[in-house]
């Protein structure tokens, strides 16, 4: 899969194979907590200590019904734009993206990079391996997952700097 | 007099620079870091990626000090981007 500018207000996935279409359809629902503990904590954490007992009272009413707002809202984005994306049956895919929703791509991808690497307990080290395991669990698969949707990141990152 | 008292400790409250900190996390990308500081900040790429690599490698980088008000609202926009950011005193 290549990302990069189509048009000055779009940008371009061309030539998606068919698990990258099937793992970029797979980031709404990732993103998803489904009211996991850890994974709420992880994307709503503590803007300061446990002194600032008022403050951190008055963030989780004011403020993090916004940030899940905002949250949802990318992954709407990200959901409604990836619709658009045909079933590719062994062919490989295209899907053009308009540039104004790149914010929600990089944050829908980062809550769902967040969300897997909480729930599957994964380490900084493994975290930062890049080579392909000898055999895959399933962890290991998530793994490639989470290193999937980074790249895809990382590319959208180096269009909209390329500006 | 218990009124001036109150309202000298409010004015001190407030005069107390604070800290916006960012702290490390391994799953948030170096060049996803730096974008945020670029944007939240205004920071040039260089002081961007300054601070950046500080959190990689300290674990955490004091990226903005001064009012209360602007650093809460720093941390929520920082927040917004999914990264882990806290205020505190400064020293």
């Amino acid at each position: 899969m290549l990302i990069r500018q189509l048009k000055e207000n779009t940008i371009e996935l061309v030539d998606i194979e068919p698990i990258e279409a099937e793992l970029l359809r797979q980031v709404p629902s990732v993103c998803d907590t489904g009211e996991d503990s850890r994974s709420e904590a992880r994307l709503f954490t503590s803007p300061a200590n446990s002194t600032e007992g008022q403050f951190l009272s008055d963030w989780a009413e004011y403020v993090q019904p916004g940030l899940r707002q905002l949250f949802l809202s990318a992954r709407t984005t990200v959901k409604e734009d990836l619709e658009k994306l045909p079933e590719l049956k062994g062919r490989l895919g295209r899907l053009v993206v308009p540039r104004t929703h790149c914010d929600a791509w990089l944050n829908a991808l980062n809550q769902a990079r967040l969300i897997l690497a909480t729930k599957f307990n994964f380490t900084d080290r493994e975290l930062s391996m890049h080579e392909a395991p000898k055999w895959f669990s399933r962890r290991d698969m998530v793994l490639q997952q989470i290193n999937f949707y980074a790249e895809v990141q990382e590319r959208i990152i180096d269009v909209i700097e390329d500006e | 007099m218990a009124e001036t008292v109150v309202e000298t400790k409010v004015e001190t409250s407030l005069g107390i620079p604070w800290n916006v900190v960012v702290h490390d996390d391994p799953v948030n990308l170096m060049s996803y870091v730096t974008m945020v500081f670029q944007r939240v900040f205004g920071f040039s790429k260089d002081k961007a990626q300054h601070h950046m690599l500080e959190v990689h490698h300290k674990g955490r980088s004091i990226v903005w000090t001064g009012a209360r008000e602007r650093a809460e609202f720093y941390v929520q926009q920082l927040h917004g981007y999914l990264l882990l950011a806290t205020l505190e005193r400064a020293e």
